[in-house]
């Protein structure tokens, strides 16, 4: 990705963020910045704005933006639409993934990989050097080897997107899809619910396995389940649409004894 | 109507008349009976009432800008045959980039392709031919196998006196392509027919018989097109599908006329005893369209698959009704129609399963789906069921619906662009009907053709 023009620049950075849905603000001012080769998590109650914030991230029409700004390698993306964004280099992993009948998972990946790898190449070009935009075979083996990483069955790729899936293979699908589009920063929004603790190893090994130097990782959670299995360098925590409290891996583990009362009680206030 | 005639000029009349009947049975050298056929076919046409707005079929269709007195009844006849060779090599529009392929002859069972008024070029396999199948326009039928015309042509399936526009096709038929397929014979590959109309400001009349006999099976790929022009046409097709006991048709219909055109369409399929049809009608083309296609399933243990993909777009007018008609006990239809409109298209679905007092045990479905992608589109959607027998399983269900922004978002986070996303999703709206045509061929035809409709 093209982020040799901003030298010094933090590689995504969120700046006093206010977003609404129709008339209620959700994000109230939110500062966060991911570098590369970070982990964070952002923990916080059910309706803090964890997810709207994903969402926000991500470009979703509802949200409005009223204050702020989402730089990603020194470029605003606000005004960016939500495709625009992931061919920058940009991924999230929906908490609900849509299921869209009659579009089959292979159909839908190749499409995806093909828009994102060919502005990747383009990219590149633009900045003076080479890459190689992908032939259908190399997709094939590249969707097989991924799949296999996260013990996928083959079938898998005939399926209509996201039908009929249960809650582990939808999210399975969405780290596929991750796996496939090599982003250089990963939104995971509450990954690790619905769950077993089988098919949640499978979905860590597989973050961890595509987490590296080069990408960023906001991990978005409820519980600190996920982070036993993909270690934070940073933890955020959210309450009524603002971080609260930001502290190293420490502060989920004081948080899970304490609890979200304990804090509620303390920022609720206003 | 006003009947002028015009010595030498290729199109002799304008407008409908008893004359212009008689105009074109001298151009084409009918034998009298068919001359006398069509008289009385006109007569009937003159007798039986305009469909008014009154009739539930013709309710949400408006004909005022209809002018079939501008119109010229017949053209083009007697343009030169072309080899198939020469049509395929100089990019006829049979084989036009997103048409249906005329295929070659190891990928048909025969073909007829017909312009205007004229048969342009014609073939079946003679091992078929050695085998007792015709495969052939209508004018050589009558000439080659007159009793078997006689018999078949608007007797059973769409009777002359069926309705007006009907009886007036029984009157001006021109082209029309004939396939028998004699007891037991059973031929895979498809018999592919052509119709293309050129001349500007005139009618076209296509006509399908399909005879099978006892435990004959056969695919038959019918395709309508024609550029669009400023002048109006009208383009009136008649469809039968005689299936006798235990035969198997595969009919698979294209309607892309310009969209200058103003098509009807009369299908009607006669199944005998354990007959099996599988029907499918795209209709891509015309700027309007009025569809009526039915399965008379007369014998037991009958079965009828009718599938239909619309796509609709700028002004276009697409109205489908669809008939399926139990008449025996044991038997099942099973009815799938999708719709998708853009612009300001309007769509109206009407379906009716009705089912007569002794066809019990009756299995009937019917599902019509429209997918509507802009907000000054309209589709109207009318499920209705008349039953008379009381041991039956019939279900039906409709549903108009937009494409979900949830959707569109989830695809777009994928990197894939809106409109990539709209079409990927139209795709996957049309995907299990085009899944129930195990036709390669046809699935990759459709699924270009609904691409490109998205795209416009």
């Amino acid at each position: 990705m093209s982020d040799t023009n901003t030298t010094g620049a933090p590689m995504f950075e969120i700046e006093n963020l206010h977003a609404s849905i129709g008339d209620k603000e959700i994000l109230k001012g939110v500062n966060l910045t991911v570098n590369k080769g970070e982990v964070h998590a952002l923990m916080g109650p059910n309706g803090s704005g964890k997810s709207t914030l994903a969402y926000v991230l991500a470009g979703h029409p509802s949200y409005e933006v009223t204050e702020g700004a989402i730089r990603f390698n020194g470029e605003d993306i606000l005004e960016l639409e939500p495709d625009e964004r992931a061919r920058r280099g940009i991924f999230l992993a929906f908490q609900y993934p849509t299921v869209i009948p009659g579009v089959s998972m292979a159909n839908f990946l190749r499409m995806a990989v093909t828009n994102v790898r060919n502005a990747r190449v383009e990219a590149a070009e633009a900045a003076g050097g080479t890459a190689q935009k992908m032939t259908p075979r190399e997709f094939r083996r590249l969707m097989k080897e991924k799949m296999a990483l996260l013990k996928m069955d083959d079938a898998f790729a005939t399926r209509y997107l996201n039908e009929g899936f249960s809650g582990g293979e939808k999210k399975r699908a969405e780290i596929l899809q991750m796996a496939l589009l090599e982003p250089t920063m990963a939104i995971l929004d509450e990954t690790d619910s619905g769950l077993d603790i089988d098919a949640l190893r499978v979905v860590s090994e597989g973050v961890n396995s595509l987490a590296g130097p080069d990408m960023g990782v906001l991990l978005i959670t409820h519980y600190q389940r996920l982070l036993n299995h993909i270690k934070p360098d940073f933890v955020h925590i959210m309450m009524a649409g603002r971080i609260v409290q930001e502290g190293g891996p420490e502060l989920a583990h004081e948080l899970e004894a304490k609890g979200y009362e304990t804090l509620r009680a303390e920022f609720a206030a206003d | 109507m006003d009947a002028t005639i015009t010595q030498d000029a290729p199109t002799a009349l304008t407008g409908f008349s008893r004359e212009a009947v008689l105009d074109l049975s001298r151009r084409k050298g009918d034998p009298d009976w068919v001359r006398d056929a069509r008289l009385a076919a006109w007569d009937h046409y003159e007798t039986l009432p305009a469909p008014a707005r009154t009739d539930e079929e013709w309710r949400r269709t408006d004909l005022r800008a209809l002018k079939l007195d501008r119109l010229a009844p017949f053209a083009g006849l007697d343009q030169e045959r072309v080899s198939l060779d020469a049509l395929s090599q100089n990019g006829h529009a049979a084989d036009r980039d997103g048409a249906l392929a005329i295929g070659s002859a190891d990928q048909r069972a025969g073909v007829v392709v017909q312009r205007d008024a004229t048969t342009l070029s014609a073939d079946v396999d003679p091992s078929l031919a050695a085998q007792g199948v015709i495969f052939c326009d209508l004018d050589t039928a009558v000439r080659d196998h007159a009793d078997l015309v006689r018999r078949y042509f608007m007797t059973e399936a769409v009777p002359v006196g069926f309705g007006k526009y009907e009886a007036l096709h029984a009157a001006f038929w021109q082209g029309g392509t004939f396939l028998y397929v004699p007891r037991n014979v059973s031929v895979e590959l498809p018999f592919r027919s052509f119709a293309q109309a050129q001349e500007p400001g005139a009618a076209v009349f296509t006509h399908s018989l399909v005879v099978l006999e006892e435990g004959a099976e056969a695919f038959f790929v019918d395709a309508y097109s024609s550029p669009t022009q400023d002048k109006q046409s009208f383009a009136s097709a008649v469809v039968e599908l005689i299936l006798r006991r235990d035969a198997k048709l595969r009919y698979v219909q294209v309607q892309d006329w310009g969209r200058h055109a103003w098509s009807f369409l009369t299908e009607r399929a006669t199944l005998a005893d354990r007959a099996e049809l599988k029907s499918l009608h795209v209709t891509l083309g015309s700027r309007f369209s009025k569809n009526s296609i039915g399965s008379h399933l007369r014998g037991e243990d009958t079965l009828a698959e009718m599938l239909g993909i619309s796509f609709a777009d700028g002004n276009q007018f697409f109205d489908h009704h669809t008939w399926q008609l139990h008449e025996s006990p044991h038997a099942t239809s099973d009815l799938e129609f999708k719709s998708a409109l853009k612009g300001s298209a309007r769509t109206v679905y009407s379906g009716l399963i009705k089912v007569s007092e002794g066809a019990q045990k009756t299995d009937a479905y019917q599902q019509n789906r429209n997918l509507v992608l802009s907000p000054t589109a309209r589709a109207d959607s009318i499920p209705n069921l008349e039953i008379a027998a009381n041991d039956v399983r019939c279900t039906h269900g409709a549903t108009i619906s937009q494409v979900e922004e949830e959707h569109i978002f989830y695809l777009q986070a994928r990197g894939i662009p809106r409109t990539e996303a709209q079409k990927l999703i139209v795709e996957g709206f049309f995907r299990p009907v085009i899944d129930r045509i195990p036709v390669e061929e046809i699935q990759g035809f459709l699924q270009a053709a609904i691409g490109r409709k998205v795209g416009m």
